[in-house]
């Protein structure tokens, strides 16, 4: 039904991250926590995936002796995100 | 959070609420604009009393004490970042605005006895008024915060104001009183509104 929505942005919590990113110039894994509500576990999964398709930038560093993952959207990301918004506009025209 | 089927319009629903979530924070508290509208106030009329009443020689000494709030500053910020777990592109910019501003002051106080000949003292507060100006407009235009728009057109008006006065003397209270419409005023405001939305 639909077959023209991209599926890695069509998923809740990967679509939350993508559009949390598009906000900011980058952020940290713990921001996205908090504002998808979603668990560790899961959110990783769906940074790894989002990585994987060359979506986001993930970079892991350490901060005074804490690890810390910071994520930013990339030019393929953002132009994903907008074909996925133009597309939704057209099922909702329907 | 992990349906993979949900429709277009949850979607569009979902895309809104995040992007709101994003940006729901102002993240300016107003601190660095009272820190340095205060440290820029008492020096500069520590020097205009030094220089107008007591005629000591050396009144531009006082801002030595600048070097401290510089210290301060420094530590604060690496304290602010280790905090920050987002980088706003507003952020990003303002933080640019304000390095710009610093080099721009400091080339000034090493090119303006070179480049002026005569009383060359004479020419710092206009200058040093239309410079002002400029970060505090931008951050204004930035943050969409009315107060700071005011402020630095208020600064550029005063650096007109300050080529009426003939006196050097008088013509250098500009400067506090800069201070007082474009830093302390609006910081004050800033802070008012941080603190409404943090509740």
């Amino acid at each position: 039904m639909f077959k023209d929505l991209d599926p890695i942005l069509h998923s809740q919590l990967r679509l939350a991250v993508m559009s949390l990113l598009i906000s900011v110039k980058e952020a940290e894994f713990t921001f996205l926590k908090e504002k998808t509500n979603a668990t560790a576990g899961n959110l990783s999964v769906q940074i790894q995936k989002l990585k994987e398709a060359g979506y986001i930038d993930v970079v892991k560093q350490f901060k005074d002796n804490y690890p810390q993952t910071i994520c930013k959207i990339t030019p393929v990301g953002v132009k994903a995100f907008d074909l996925y918004v133009k597309n939704l506009q057209t099922y909702l025209a329907k | 959070m992990n349906e993979e089927n949900f429709d277009p319009k949850q979607s569009l629903l979902l895309i809104e609420s995040m992007i709101n979530r994003a940006k729901d924070k102002f993240a300016e508290d107003g601190s660095m604009y009272l820190l340095w509208g205060w440290v820029v106030f008492i020096c500069s009329l520590t020097q205009f009393v030094l220089m107008h009443f007591f005629k000591y020689p050396y009144h531009y000494l006082v801002w030595f004490a600048s070097w401290i709030v510089v210290i301060y500053q420094v530590v604060y910020i690496r304290k602010k970042n280790k905090y920050r777990r987002v980088r706003t592109y507003t952020g990003y910019i303002l933080g640019y605005v304000w390095l710009t501003f610093v080099i721009v002051i400091f080339l000034l106080a090493f090119l303006i006895g070179r480049l002026t000949t005569g009383e060359y003292y004479s020419h710092i507060s206009p200058i040093l008024l239309t410079i002002y100006g400029i970060p505090i407009f931008l951050s204004g235009i930035i943050l969409r915060f009315k107060p700071l728009i005011i402020g630095g057109i208020g600064c550029w008006i005063l650096s007109i104001a300050a080529m009426l006065i003939d006196n050097y003397d008088y013509q250098f209270l500009l400067i506090p009183l800069a201070m007082i419409i474009a830093w302390i005023i609006p910081g004050y405001l800033l802070r008012a509104k941080y603190k409404l939305q943090s509740q």
